[in-house]
């Protein structure tokens, strides 16, 4: 059957014009990767994640480039979706050259260099205990730490005329802080007591500040079933959560703590460090605070690593990368970069300067850093056992410990069950 | 099926009846009724975009604003590239839809006017592609995309993109309704088969182009995923992917999310209401005298 | 219309097509008349089907027979994943609660898509460019927003709807530690949501109808009820089938809405099979896992679009 030449000119012109944008579109796109020419690179490429508008790597890179003579493309990945990102860059051979990656991943663990000269240098000073290290080989370390810590409503307080502590060495118990917050609560009318975020990085303090050790793992590498303390720790969370002291929306059914406590009807909140930017911004209704956590008898939080910074081993570009690696985290520089991205610092000792205009913001940081000295070295053990999972070649989804407290808190099984639960879960995932 | 159809004139004189002022407030009640339940929602979310931040999460709740402010666009503006990615996305979204209509109008319309055992067996090979869920394929699908060589590229974003099943469906059920006496009469007149599809079908079904079109813009406006996975170059970037990296891990900054997502929308707004102007105004039935 | 009666036979058509009288009702022994237009007009979308379809299921499909994590190498262990699967109560919860959700949304949809469409296309309503834009605003609105609308709307603690219960005097109810009432508010958000596109399908296909049935009709004596289920229903059916169809696929994986919604609480009453999918075995690095739930996904969907076919073909005799 014969197409008519005219037709099928028409037709052509409309698929070849198709074609055309199309392999136009693809030379524009990884034309740009193959600079394979450069001897020595002079561009390296960094992956980070921030929603904040980055001053901190973007004064740095132009003083590097003034510098070394190099240039830095900071890239800013979303949050969501950027570990499968670096993922498929793996999988495709085109890996950054840095980046402050939201964790490592067993598919390109191999492909780092080793970053000990930058660990191990006196000057530096890195807090050892937050790299992540195998068999002598330095393969991350991180950009900040976080802790998680105790937000209160300040005009409510000031309202009811309950006075917060302010030492942490001198915090008050659960027990007191929920009865201050109850006498604030009735007092000011609020709805709530306290909302407390919702994730298993989260209910670790609680379980620590209780003398509970949650959920450890063992020199099998299986996680080992809690100790009583851990399940009373959680039976009296659940009780806690009856929607007049906490929401039970919050744990039962993921309501937002963070919006519920900036509406000004909850009198605290427990997250972590992070808020305080977004807070110095966003509230600006109520006075907000950062108080001590409480300590039941133990002074805990929950310490774990911000962005890890990792050096991959990209052929030519490996030099400069490692060299960008170590700029950043010379003591001056970092500094600089704590000091603008508003970061807990992982090495010891700087005088950290924070650009926030608030009185309560730079309070705030000065509270965590007080409160991470001062923490019970267990507060970094759920970020270690993460890391030993991680190098062992296994990951565990905390959405497990999230939907098992979230039964717990529904009423729909007891604490005994939800460990059981949870630690059985978590060796099954670990194979 | 006897008479043509009458000419528009007539039509529309009809129209001005006198039982049709109750037809047109009972009509215009329900429909505003339902513009009210389905606005209401949308409302909020377009008033909190001018809402400071603080007053987002207030209680009592408001809906109006106590002060407006366009702080939240003017931060969306200045977060991240605006106009670079919004020009990435549109013309992502321009060759996709461009490709898509072209892919879906020539096979809804085989799969409609043509009677082979495999035209049959292609549909369902078709339809199957909306029964396995997105993230299942992603991965595989990138195997495959990577070994392709189309890393990394906005074409990686286009050529996977073209196949939908929705689209060629669409086209199937439109010819569908033509009647096939218009394609013997065009067989007979000594017009090949391309030539009947390209110069009487197509431009028929010019609704269906424009209402895929719409379609096809939307979802390559909203991909994420799959453009954040392919592409590493920041100047290639889409729109979704900036308005993403305004949620951070553990917090989001809500009024600046709120301005740049309105912002985002505009776009599609405005294509919208230019196509579906047309297809509103389309006389269909012209083509068709029965 | 074409006089039938100039359908004489012509030898000198180009390609040699005989005379196209009655062909439908010969025996089809002239199907290779019309194989090379259908296969040229479907080529693009074969070769895609292949490329970005059928190749990476097979590759999932694969998986589903590994243990696969995602890393390494992929040991076949055979239908170990399905019999684990068949054997899992929370799969069979997360399906049962995806199918009271899709039989709850599809008809919703069907009706508020229909009539707003219905009513845009309608001589009498006024004011349908601005309506036009606020049906049309949902669709458009990404999931993560539309969680945040809705949840400020249903809020348990601070929503707008307990706000209103309370000031007049009632409880406020618990929309989102109920697991009713939570699914309510879902089925609510993902109508709201899909309205539009299934609006825009009826609009573009009752543009279709032609005026001159409702001519006939209204000279007939019709009233505009009658009209519409003599004439458009049955004028606009293979649309709503495929409406239908669509919509039951597509609400049968939701996943991005209900995340932001409610997560698929309280606890994990709520959890669709996707989100199902995506916990036990992406989530947990298990793919093989995930594969075969996925595959056990689309047989279901398979044995639904067949159903609504068989439905369809039926209701047309």
């Amino acid at each position: 059957m014969a197409i008519s030449p005219t037709v099928r000119t028409g037709r052509w012109r409309w698929l070849s014009a198709g074609l055309a944008a199309v392999l136009t579109l693809s030379a524009c796109g990884s034309g740009s990767d193959d600079k394979g020419g450069d001897s020595t690179a002079k561009n390296i490429t960094f992956w980070f994640s921030t929603s904040a508008q980055d001053q901190g790597y973007q004064d740095l890179a132009k003083e590097f480039q003034a510098k070394e003579g190099i240039s830095v493309e900071i890239v800013n990945v979303p949050y969501d979706g950027y570990q499968d990102k670096l993922k498929a860059a793996a999988q495709a051979n085109a890996l950054p050259d840095t980046a402050s990656a939201p964790g490592l991943d067993t598919l390109w663990i191999n492909k780092l260099q080793d970053l000990s000269s930058i660990a191990n240098n006196a000057t530096n000073n890195i807090n050892k205990d937050v790299t992540i290290a195998q068999e002598g080989k330095v393969l991350a370390i991180p950009s900040d730490v976080t802790a998680a810590g105790l937000y209160l409503n300040k005009s409510l307080f000031d309202k009811a005329k309950v006075t917060i502590p302010t030492d942490p060495a001198k915090a008050w118990t659960w027990d007191e802080f929920l009865a201050a917050a109850d006498k604030v609560r009735t007092a000011t009318k609020a709805k709530y007591d306290l909302v407390y975020d919702r994730s298993a990085a989260r209910i670790r303090p609680w379980i620590y500040t209780h003398g509970g050790k949650g959920f450890q793992l063992g020199d099998d590498g299986k996680f080992a079933a809690p100790d009583p303390a851990t399940v009373q720790a959680l039976t009296d969370f659940a009780k806690l959560n009856n929607d007049v002291t906490m929401p039970k929306s919050v744990w039962a059914a993921g309501a937002d703590p963070n919006a519920l406590f900036k509406s000004g009807q909850v009198v605290a909140y427990y997250s972590g460090v992070w808020q305080v930017a977004d807070f110095a911004e966003s509230i600006t209704n109520f006075e907000w605070v950062s108080a001590p956590t409480p300590a039941q008898p133990v002074h805990a939080t929950d310490i774990n690593l911000g962005g890890l910074v990792v050096a991959f081993n990209n052929d030519k570009k490996a030099d400069a990368a490692k060299k960008w690696v170590d700029f950043l985290f010379q003591r001056d520089n970092y500094t600089k970069l704590a000091s603008a991205n508003g970061y807990l610092p992982v090495e010891k000792g700087l005088t950290l300067n924070y650009p926030f205009k608030k009185k309560e913001a730079l309070d705030a940081f000065a509270l965590y850093v007080k409160e991470m000295e001062l923490a019970d070295p267990i507060s970094a053990s759920g970020a270690a056992n993460n890391t030993k999972l991680l190098l062992a070649g296994k990951t565990v989804d905390d959405g497990l410990v999230k939907d098992e407290m979230g039964k717990l808190v529904n009423g729909q099984q007891d604490a005994q069950k939800t460990v059981d639960n949870i630690v059985k879960g978590l060796n099954q995932q670990i194979g | 099926m006897a008479l043509a159809t009458k000419p528009p004139a007539l039509r529309r004189a009809k129209a001005g009846k006198k039982g049709d002022v109750p037809r047109k407030i009972g009509a215009s009640a329900v429909m505003w009724l339902l513009a009210a339940v389905y606005g209401i929602p949308g409302l909020w979310f377009v008033l909190s975009s001018f809402k400071p931040a603080g007053d987002l999460f207030s209680y009592p709740l408001t809906l109006l604003p106590k002060n407006w402010t366009v702080s939240g666009y003017t931060q969306a503006w200045t977060h991240f590239d605006f106009a670079r990615y919004f020009l990435n996305t549109l013309i992502v979204a321009s060759v996709t839809t461009a490709l898509t209509i072209v892919a879906s109008a020539a096979a809804g319309y085989a799969m409609a006017k043509y009677n082979n055992w495999w035209l049959k067996a292609f549909a369902a090979c078709i339809l199957a592609t909306v029964m396995l869920p997105g993230e299942t394929i992603l991965a595989p699908m990138f195997v495959v995309v990577r070994d392709l060589g189309l890393y990394n590229s906005l074409s990686g974003i286009v050529v996977p993109s073209v196949i939908t099943a929705t689209g060629t469906f669409m086209f199937r059920q439109f010819f569908v309704t033509v009647p096939n006496d218009l394609l013997e009469a065009a067989r007979i007149d000594g017009s090949s088969e391309l030539r009947t599809f390209l110069r009487i079908m197509v431009p028929l079904a010019r609704p269906i182009i424009l209402t895929l079109a719409i379609f096809s813009f939307q979802w390559r406006w909203n991909d994420y995923l799959w453009p954040l996975i392919i592409l590493n170059d920041p100047k290639q970037f889409t729109l979704q992917i900036g308005v993403a990296s305004i949620v951070g891990a553990e917090n989001v900054n809500w009024s600046v999310l709120l301005g740049a997502s309105v912002l985002s929308m505009l776009p599609l707004i405005a294509i919208y209401l230019v196509f579906q102007k047309y297809v509103m105004s389309a006389d269909i039935n012209a083509g068709l005298k029965d | 219309m074409v006089d039938s009666a100039q359908a004489a036979p012509r030898s000198d058509i180009a390609g040699g097509e005989p005379a196209p009288t009655k062909s439908r009702r010969r025996p089809r022994s002239r199907h290779n008349r019309y194989t090379a237009t259908p296969l040229l007009l479907i080529s693009v979308n074969l070769v895609l089907f292949l490329l970005f379809f059928l190749w990476p299921a097979a590759i999932g499909l694969g998986y589903s027979f590994t243990s696969y994590t995602g890393v390494g190498d992929a040991p076949w262990v055979g239908l170990d994943n399905y019999e684990r699967l068949m054997n899992d109560s929370a799969f069979y919860a997360a399906l049962l609660r995806t199918l009271i959700f899709t039989a709850s949304v599809v008809p919703l949809t069907f009706v508020a898509s229909l009539g707003t469409a219905y009513l845009l296309v309608s001589q009498y309503a006024k004011g349908k460019t601005v309506a036009r834009v606020i049906f049309f605003l949902p669709w458009l609105i990404s999931p993560i927003i539309a969680g945040v609308i809705w949840r400020w709307l249903f809020g348990e603690n601070f929503g707008l709807v307990n706000f209103i219960i309370i000031e007049l005097g009632g409880k406020p109810l618990p929309w989102q530690s109920n697991a009713n009432l939570s699914l309510i508010i879902v089925i609510i958000a993902a109508t709201w949501a899909n309205t539009a596109a299934n609006m825009l399908l009826f609009v573009a296909a009752l543009k279709n109808v032609p005026t001159s049935y409702y001519e006939a009709a209204e000279l007939d004596g019709a009233n505009a009820w009658q009209k519409f289920r003599r004439i458009t229903l049955p004028a606009i059916a293979p649309t709503s089938f495929i409406v239908l169809l669509l919509s039951t696929l597509g609400n049968m994986k939701e996943y991005g809405l209900v995340i932001a919604v409610n997560e698929g609480g309280p606890g994990t009453v709520n959890n669709l099979i996707v989100q199902y999918i995506f916990q036990t075995g992406f989530k947990r690095t298990q793919i093989g896992y995930a594969s075969a739930a996925s595959f056990v996904l689309l047989v279901i969907l398979v044995a639904i679009a067949v159903l609504q076919l068989l439905a369809s073909r039926r209701k047309e005799s």
